[in-house]
This record gives structure tokens, C-alpha cells and sequence, in this order.
């Protein structure tokens, strides 16, 4: 899959959140690594925990909410779990750039696009104010902003969604960083301008080599930009794989009841929609067995008070946390 | 068009905002005509800005339109008033994007739906009581929840109360806005399925706002696409998907990806460039000729009309037939 | 019951100092004529200006008045004086603002220029000038603070009701077809009043002071009721004497005012999330501690 040794590696990450109300386990030992020019996506339904995993040890909490990160996480050669706030600091829109999903939040309205892109390259690149805001017509060009000049004086409030997520984009990659988290950068957006961004990231991330983790709902998405596929489910990874095989082979029964929803060409207008039955579990303590029992066909009585751990199938690049699916390579390796 | 026999018409319809630049306004929906047939699934679908909602809104006069008609069952309900224009324009119910907000969560489920069947005329307890059951019971939740409050409930179970409550009063036609977008992927196909079950069971006919193309081509039987504040096109779901006779959805449709990555490993560059402008100063002629990919000088002159391409198959666009033949193919743009 | 519980679970993350201060004052005004231990009013003037003593804990003023029972009454005239002047403000206040948010338009328009003029002067200076046409005495002070404060809680009560009237499950009321006063009555007004309260706890501060500036000038409560402004203006005379005179209603007007405006901004800023405590982290530490961990 990946050629060159990973630049982001996440070994058995767990994430307590303490809340005023409650203890919560939102991310419940996850492992996952994405290299250089490589796409992560990270598939999940709200409350799967899929962007406290990647916020939480950066640092990006909400207040009123102290969290505990117990396991590693290694980027470039740092351990950022323990790593204090001030060279966290440093990372976040330097070496990792971040794109949220609402880019309206995200910017300064009181600021113009040229001030809030240069404040970033000053502070990380630590050009003088004048170079900062060439670059900053530099960036706007790169995310192929039309009118760039103009762009630049105008504020947020002045923009489009699709313009504004440009502008968040120009300034995650302002310092040339080595990972980008984009937190569902394509939700709030219009399908024709969704398209629009799809293509911008997949061709920065090629010009810059950098490595990406996506946090996305969207199979397509996923489809469109991704080489790998990590699908959570109540904070934990239920599968794990490329994906070219995870989304036309999905082996876990989650993966399975996800793909299997989405409305396919040849279904007839007024035809029932496929999905899965129940609801996802609500955030709290850790769930004893498979988080996934209570919606699964093929559950068993084990399943209910043994966790599954991620394993490989059959298919030696795909991991799943079943013990069902997995019980055939297990007789593979037997045999 | 067989708007005749049609449960909902609505002709000409104009909606337009006070625009935050002084003095401008924005018609949010500009001559709209749309119809919905008894026990009928209708689709709106189009991009945020395109109307839309603001269409289903002054459908149910949340939004006051400044011109135009909308009839139910042939009564022009702008000559209806006061107390006569609440009871007849009950029929018509909406049911809301954020299933958080449309509840008071000082009411308990149940209070809350005593309240619509009290507004209904349902003043005896004991039937009030049955009918809450059945109604809980008809969207597919547990009689218990009818003493919960909504806050616990999850963003599903309370979409279904909603439903419930505007099923309380026995309307004919429920205009959904995004009923599902705010609900969880794993959610979203039981709360599609109520829907389906309800239009069979008590034949209510629905229109179905949404940006989804897929969700909508599969419960739709029909569909309007709007731009821009206008309907650019109209018809059966299949056909119109399959084939379209405007540019605009043609574009829309391709813009969708697909989950399968051997398809989209095939996806060139995105078919439709930039944003939809803002509706303040609409372009002239055709609205989408500043994006349109096959724009003539004569789109920027005149409005298109509308082409009728089959029985109930239209689009507004001087090449809607070749378009619909399949004989335009999008150029590609970077 | 479960309304006094979120009551007082709401209290508990106030300011302790507010919440005491504001209570002991409500306290003492309510319970004021049980709890003086002489008659605020009962002069003496063979015990005047006295000091500290077993039988008048806080001394005597000038008629030999026991200091500690007029500080308890004038408690009192504040605590209902202030509720006075809060219900009529807020009666005339909330209705104008739900009518304003309710009808939008050009009945909004027309209620809020009214408004307009009277948030454009100085509510002290309304008060002064309706109590300068119409004289002095109680209910006259009563009056002119209401007027001077109803155009504020007028303005509040309108931002209100035009967002809950753009709530959808308001939206949802009409689409069913509920009357406009059912909507009015059983929706609008109820949250609307509950917001306005909050935010009245700012004002309460203000109105107590205001009191007791008008009396303090003579224009307000006449003597010889006990009120913290009088009280001073009868002692300053003697300030080099008995400073404590000056210095008791001056610190007990100080408290309930710092009182309620602390309490007011605790109430604004409620929403806005605060680091956990040592104690409740410590607590949840522990309750994630025994969740188990497998090996992996």
C-alpha cells in the first residue's frame, strides 16, 4: 500500500473526556498510520468519536472538558501525546494543518483575507509582514481562487461557502505542512462546489506530498480522494483497509449496513430504503462486548461480553474487528 | 401537465426578502409553478440559495409570498382568512431539518401532541389518549416515550415525534425540508421508510425538499430542480435522472460522487465552475449561463422557455431537446 | 419540585458571594418585622449617638434609634420597593416587547420608536423629572423609576420574542394552525418572561441604588421610614462623630448592589462553559480508571 515508512503513526489511542456530567470514552483504542502523499479517511457517525480522536491530542478541546490520552502518537518523530501546549502550538498550523467544516466560525469576520493568511506565515514561516502577505497571494492562487487581488482585501462575511473553505484551505497548507486534518471539509458545502474542493485537495496534496486524514460521512467522498479507510463505530475502528477493497468488499457487518444504505442507480422510485435497524449507542464508559451487537445480524452470544479486536481477514490488507468474519482466516492460518 | 385532478397548485408563486444591501430585494423564489398530486412523492431538489425552502415556507405561510397562487384543492387559499385560512391550510403540514428545535422542550411528547389534536378539535382525554398512541405507533415509537421530554430523546426519535404531531391533525400533504440531513447515516433510511409507509398506508402525498439527488430519486416519483429561485426543470424521477434536459442538472448529477472508487478513479475535472451567484442581482436571461458549460450569447438576451420534452418532462433551456437526446456532452473545464 | 431543584442546581454555580449577599438582603426583607430586635422607629433621645452595647449591637443615631433594627427595616422598604418598581417595569415592559415581537411590522416599528425615546434618556433623570411634575412621595418614586425602566426591559422582551417566534417549533404551532393566542399565551409569553426575569436580576441592582439616590436627595422615601439613603443623609451630619452611621447603610447598599450585578453577569455568562473543578475531574478520573483495558 504505502511505500515510504508513515509520517503519522497512532498505536492503541484511548481518550477519556471528562465532562461536569460524566466520564466518557469517546476514542477506545485506536491504531491507524498514513505516509507522505497518502489519504487517511476516517468514517464515522456523530458520536463515533472521529474528531475528538483527531482534535483531542491536539490540543483542540472545547473548555469546560478536561480529557485523559493514554497510548502513542508519533508524527515526524514526535510524541505528541504528553507533548506540552506550546509546542503543540507550534505544530497546529505548521507541520499540521487543519480545516474544519465550517469555515464561517473558523475565520476572524473582523479580519480581511490577506491579514488572517499572512498572520499564519508570519507566525510559522517567520517571514516579515510584507513577504507574508505575498505569500498570502501566492496561496490564494494555489487553491485556484478566481480574482485573487480582490479576494485578499475582502472579509469572510464577503465570501461564498465555497470561497470561504478556499481561503480555510489557503491557510492550513500557508506553512507547507507535512499532515492535513480536514474535519469534514465538504459537508456544508453544495454538490458542484463540493466537487470543486474534492479536486483542490487531491491536487495539493500531490504538489505538496503531504500526508491528509479526512474525517468524512460521505462514501463518496471517501471514494474520490482516499487511499485508505478507517470506519469507527462508538470510538472504536471496526475496519480498516484500502479502499478500493474496503467499499466494494466490506467485511465487518457495520461497514456492510453502511455501503448497503447508500441508494444504488438500479433501485426503483418508491422501493424501500436499505439500512440498519436501532440506533448507534449513545457516548459513555467503554462498551463491555462489540460495540455493534445490538445492531448486528450475525451476533452471537460471545460477542456481547468479548471485544473484538481488529484482525486481518482473509484479504491480508483488510483489518476487521469481527470475530464472524474473521473466523475463516483464522482457519486459513490453522490449515 | 394533468394539474387538474392536482391536490396542491401552486402558480406563479413570488417570494422575495428585503436585501441586506438598502433598498434591493431578493426574489428567493420567482415565478414558481409547481403541482402535487393526491398520495404523491414529489422531489424539489437544487443547491442551498436555489429557494427551495423558501418555496415549501410559503406553501404553508410561513413566508408570506408577494404574488402568485397557491390552491388546494382548487381553493385559492389567498382568499381564505383568519380562522378559515388556519383550518384549510392544516391539511398542509411541514416537517423541519433540525428535529433539535421544532419541539418545546418544556413539553412532554405527549403534551406536545395534545396540543396539535386540542388545536385539531380532539378535546374528549380519552381519545386524545388513544389517538396519541396510535399516532406514536403509526411513526414507530414506544407509548412510553409519550411521557419523555425531548432532550432525551435522540435526533431520530424526535424527527418521528415531529412527524407524529403534524400527523395529528390529518393533513393531505407534508412538505418535508431536509427531514433526514440532520439525522445519522445509519438513521436516515427508517425515517425515509416512515415516510413511505405513510404515503402508502394513509396516502398522504408529500413534497420532499432536499440536496440529496440520490435519497430523492428513490423516494420521489417526480421531481423539480430549481436555480436561482426558478424551477429549470420538472418531471419523473427516472427520466429525469436518466436523462436530463437542462444543462444545469445534468451538472448537478455528475457532480455527485459515487462510493464505488472504480468510478470515481474515472472522475475528471468538476463538470460546473464556481458558485451560484448571489440571488440579489440575478444574471439576465438564463440564471445559469454564468456557470453553464454550452452558454450562447442568446442565453444572456433571453429568459428561456420552458420545452416540453415528454408528457411530464420539461426543462427551461433553448437546447433542452439535444440535451435530453443525449447529444450534448459537457465539455470539460478547468 | 423539580423546578426548586434546577433552581437551586442553577444557584450552586453562581458566585457564593452574590448568592449570600443577595439572599441575606432578600432574607432580612422579607423577614424584617420579626426580626429587628427594637422598634426601627421608636426614638430616644436620652440613648442618642451611643456606641456598641449589649442591649444596641450596632449603637443608636441621633433620635437614639437602634441602628441595627433600621438597617434590618430599611432592608425592608428596599426589597419592596425594588419588586415594586421591577413588576410594574417588567408588566409594561414585556407586554409592549411581545406585542412588538409577535406582530412584527410597522406595529414593531411604531412600539419601538416609543421605546427608543425613553432608552434615549437617563433613566435617573426621567425619574427626577416625572417626580419633579408630580411631587414627592412613594408612590410617585415608585412610578417614576417604573417609567424609567420599562423602556429597557421593553427592548430585551422584543430581541427575545422575535427569536423564539423564528424557533421552529413556533413555526410548527402555526403550520398546525394554532390560534394567535394560543401562541401568544401558552408559548411566547412564558419563555419570553422566563428569559426577561434573567436578565431583570442585572436591573434589580441598579433599581435598589436608584432608591436610595432619590431618597438620599429627598425625593424619594420620606422620613421617618427607615431607607439606607436617608439613613445617610440623617447621619452625615454627625459623620465626624459616629462615622459608623455613615459607614453601616453605606456598606449594606454597596453589598446588595455588587450582589446583584455579579449575580446578573454570573446569569449572562452561565452559558459559557468554565474548566471542570479539581474535585469533579478527580472524581472522574477515578471513574475511568476501573473502566478495564484489554491488551491488544
Amino acid at each position: 500500500m504505502s511505500t515510504s515508512s508513515p509520517i503519522l503513526t497512532v498505536r492503541d489511542l484511548c481518550i477519556d473526556l471528562f465532562t461536569a456530567r460524566s466520564a466518557l470514552r469517546p476514542v477506545d483504542q485506536v491504531s491507524y498510520s498514513v505516509a507522505a502523499g497518502e489519504t487517511l479517511a476516517i468514517v464515522g457517525e456523530s458520536g463515533s468519536g472521529k474528531t475528538v480522536l483527531n482534535f483531542a491530542p491536539l490540543g483542540l478541546m472545547p473548555l469546560g472538558v478536561s480529557i485523559h490520552v493514554s497510548g502513542s502518537i508519533r508524527f515526524d518523530d514526535k510524541e505528541l501525546v504528553g507533548m506540552n501546549d506550546e509546542a503543540l502550538r507550534k505544530l497546529r498550523g505548521g507541520s499540521i494543518g487543519v480545516i474544519f467544516q465550517d469555515p464561517m466560525s473558523a475565520l476572524n469576520p473582523a479580519r480581511t483575507i490577506r491579514r488572517q493568511i499572512a498572520e499564519v506565515a508570519e507566525l510559522h514561516l517567520s517571514l516579515t509582514s510584507t513577504q507574508a502577505e505575498a505569500r498570502a497571494l501566492d496561496l490564494l492562487k494555489m487553491v485556484r481562487m478566481s480574482d485573487p487581488e480582490a479576494r485578499l482585501r475582502q472579509y469572510p462575511h464577503e465570501l461564498s461557502g465555497g470561497l470561504r473553505q478556499r481561503v480555510m484551505i489557503a491557510i492550513a497548507i500557508a506553512a507547507e505542512p507535512k499532515l492535513l486534518i480536514a474535519d469534514e471539509p465538504t459537508t456544508a458545502l453544495d454538490v458542484t462546489v463540493q466537487a470543486q474542493i474534492i479536486s483542490l485537495l487531491k491536487d495539493l496534496q500531490k504538489r505538496l506530498n503531504m500526508a491528509m486524514v479526512l474525517i468524512t460521512h460521505d462514501m463518496g467522498v471517501v471514494a474520490g480522494i482516499a487511499s485508505r479507510l478507517a470506519v469507527m463505530y462508538a470510538g472504536r475502528v471496526m475496519e480498516y483497509g484500502p479502499v478500493q477493497t474496503v467499499l466494494t468488499a466490506p467485511r465487518h457487518p457495520y461497514t456492510m449496513g453502511l455501503i448497503d444504505a447508500i441508494p444504488r442507480a438500479e433501485d426503483l422510485p418508491g422501493s424501500a430504503f436499505r439500512g440498519l435497524p436501532g440506533m448507534p449507542p449513545v457516548l459513555g464508559p467503554p462498551i463491555p462486548g462489540c460495540a455493534f451487537v445490538e445492531r448486528c445480524r450475525h451476533a452471537v452470544a460471545t460477542c456481547e461480553t468479548t471485544r473484538p479486536l481488529l484482525a486481518p481477514t482473509a484479504d491480508r490488507h483488510v483489518l476487521a474487528a469481527c470475530p464472524i468474519v474473521n473466523r475463516s482466516s483464522e482457519a486459513l492460518h490453522a490449515g | 401537465m394533468p394539474a387538474d385532478t392536482a391536490l396542491l397548485k401552486v402558480e406563479n408563486l413570488v417570494t422575495r426578502f428585503k436585501s441586506v444591501e438598502r433598498g434591493k430585494w431578493v426574489k428567493a423564489v420567482d415565478g414558481v409553478s409547481i403541482h402535487l398530486n393526491p398520495g404523491e412523492i414529489v422531489g424539489l431538489v437544487g443547491e442551498s440559495g436555489c429557494g427551495k425552502s423558501t418555496l415549501g415556507r410559503s406553501i404553508v405561510g410561513l413566508e408570506k409570498p408577494q404574488s402568485g397562487r397557491v390552491l388546494l384543492d382548487g381553493v385559492d387559499l389567498g382568499t381564505l382568512s383568519g380562522r378559515k385560512l388556519r383550518e384549510t391550510r392544516r391539511a398542509i403540514q411541514y416537517v423541519f431539518q433540525d428535529p433539535y428545535a421544532s419541539l418545546n422542550d418544556r413539553q412532554t411528547i405527549g403534551e406536545a401532541i395534545t396540543e396539535a389534536l386540542i388545536i385539531h378539535g380532539v378535546s374528549d382525554h380519552t381519545e386524545q389518549r388513544r389517538r396519541i398512541l396510535e399516532l406514536l405507533d403509526q411513526v414507530g415509537l414506544p407509548a412510553v416515550l409519550a411521557e419523555r421530554y425531548p432532550r432525551e430523546l435522540s435526533g431520530g426519535q424526535r424527527q418521528r415525534v415531529a412527524i407524529a404531531r403534524s400527523l395529528a391533525v390529518e393533513p393531505r400533504v407534508l412538505i418535508c425540508d431536509e427531514p433526514v440531513s440532520a439525522l445519522d447515516l445509519s438513521i436516515r433510511a427508517q425515517v425515509m421508510n416512515l415516510f413511505l409507509t405513510l404515503q402508502k398506508e394513509l396516502g398522504v402525498a408529500c413534497l420532499f425538499i432536499a440536496h440529496d439527488l440520490a435519497l430523492v430519486r428513490q423516494a420521489a416519483s417526480r421531481v423539480y430542480v430549481m436555480y436561482l429561485g426558478k424551477v429549470i426543470e420538472g418531471g419523473g424521477s427516472l427520466d429525469v435522472y436518466a436523462r436530463p434536459g437542462h444543462p444545469y442538472t445534468s451538472a448537478l448529477l455528475a457532480s455527485v460522487p459515487s462510493a464505488d472508487p472504480r468510478i470515481e478513479a474515472l472522475r475528471e475535472a468538476p463538470v460546473l465552475k464556481g458558485d451560484v451567484p448571489s440571488p440579489t442581482n440575478p444574471p439576465s436571461g438564463c440564471r445559469f449561463r454564468t456557470r453553464c458549460p454550452q452558454a450562447m450569447e442568446i442565453c444572456a438576451v433571453n429568459e428561456p422557455a420552458t420545452v416540453a420534452l415528454s408528457s411530464d418532462h420539461s426543462a427551461a433551456c433553448v437546447i433542452a431537446e439535444q440535451v435530453h437526446r443525449g447529444e450534448v456532452i459537457a465539455p470539460k473545464v478547468h | 419540585m423539580k423546578f426548586l431543584r434546577a433552581f437551586l442546581s442553577t444557584l450552586a454555580g453562581m458566585p457564593k458571594v452574590a448568592v449570600g449577599a443577595v439572599a441575606i438582603f432578600l432574607f432580612l426583607g422579607i423577614f424584617a418585622p420579626w426580626l429587628t430586635p427594637h422598634d426601627p422607629n421608636a426614638q430616644d433621645l436620652l440613648q442618642a449617638n451611643q456606641d456598641m452595647s449589649i442591649s444596641h449591637w450596632l449603637g443608636t443615631d441621633h433620635l437614639g434609634r437602634d441602628t441595627l433594627s433600621r438597617l434590618i427595616a430599611a432592608a425592608r422598604t428596599s426589597v419592596v420597593g425594588m419588586s415594586l418598581v421591577l413588576i410594574l417595569a417588567l408588566s409594561v415592559g414585556v407586554t409592549i416587547g411581545t406585542i412588538a415581537g409577535y406582530r412584527r411590522g410597522w406595529v414593531e416599528e411604531g412600539l419601538m420608536r416609543i421605546v427608543d425615546v425613553g432608552l434615549a434618556m437617563p433613566s435617573l433623570i426621567v425619574a427626577l423629572a416625572v417626580i419633579g411634575i408630580f411631587g414627592t412621595g412613594y408612590w410617585n418614586m415608585i412610578l417614576a423609576l417604573a417609567l424609567a425602566w420599562w423602556p429597557g426591559s421593553a427592548r430585551i422582551s422584543r430581541a427575545v420574542a422575535v427569536n423564539v417566534m423564528n424557533r421552529p417549533h413556533i413555526e410548527s404551532l402555526r403550520v398546525l394552525g394554532a390560534s394567535p393566542l394560543r401562541i401568544y399565551f401558552k408559548h411566547l409569553l412564558p419563555t419570553t418572561l422566563g428569559a426577561v426575569l434573567v436578565y431583570a436580576t442585572a436591573d434589580a441592582g441598579a433599581v435598589a441604588l436608584a432608591i436610595a439616590t432619590l431618597s438620599f436627595l429627598g425625593l424619594g422615601i420620606q422620613p421617618p421610614t427607615p431607607e439606607w439613603g436617608q439613613m445617610l443623609v440623617d447621619a452625615l451630619p454627625y459623620l465626624e462623630a459616629s462615622p459608623r452611621q455613615v459607614i453601616l447603610p453605606g456598606l449594606a447598599l454597596t453589598a446588595v448592589v455588587i450582589g446583584f450585578n455579579l449575580l446578573g453577569e454570573a446569569v449572562a455568562l452561565n452559558r459559557v462553559p468554565t474548566p471542570l473543578s479539581a474535585k469533579i475531574l478527580r472524581k472522574r478520573q477515578l471513574t475511568a480508571a476501573l473502566w478495564t483495558r484489554e491488551a491488544a
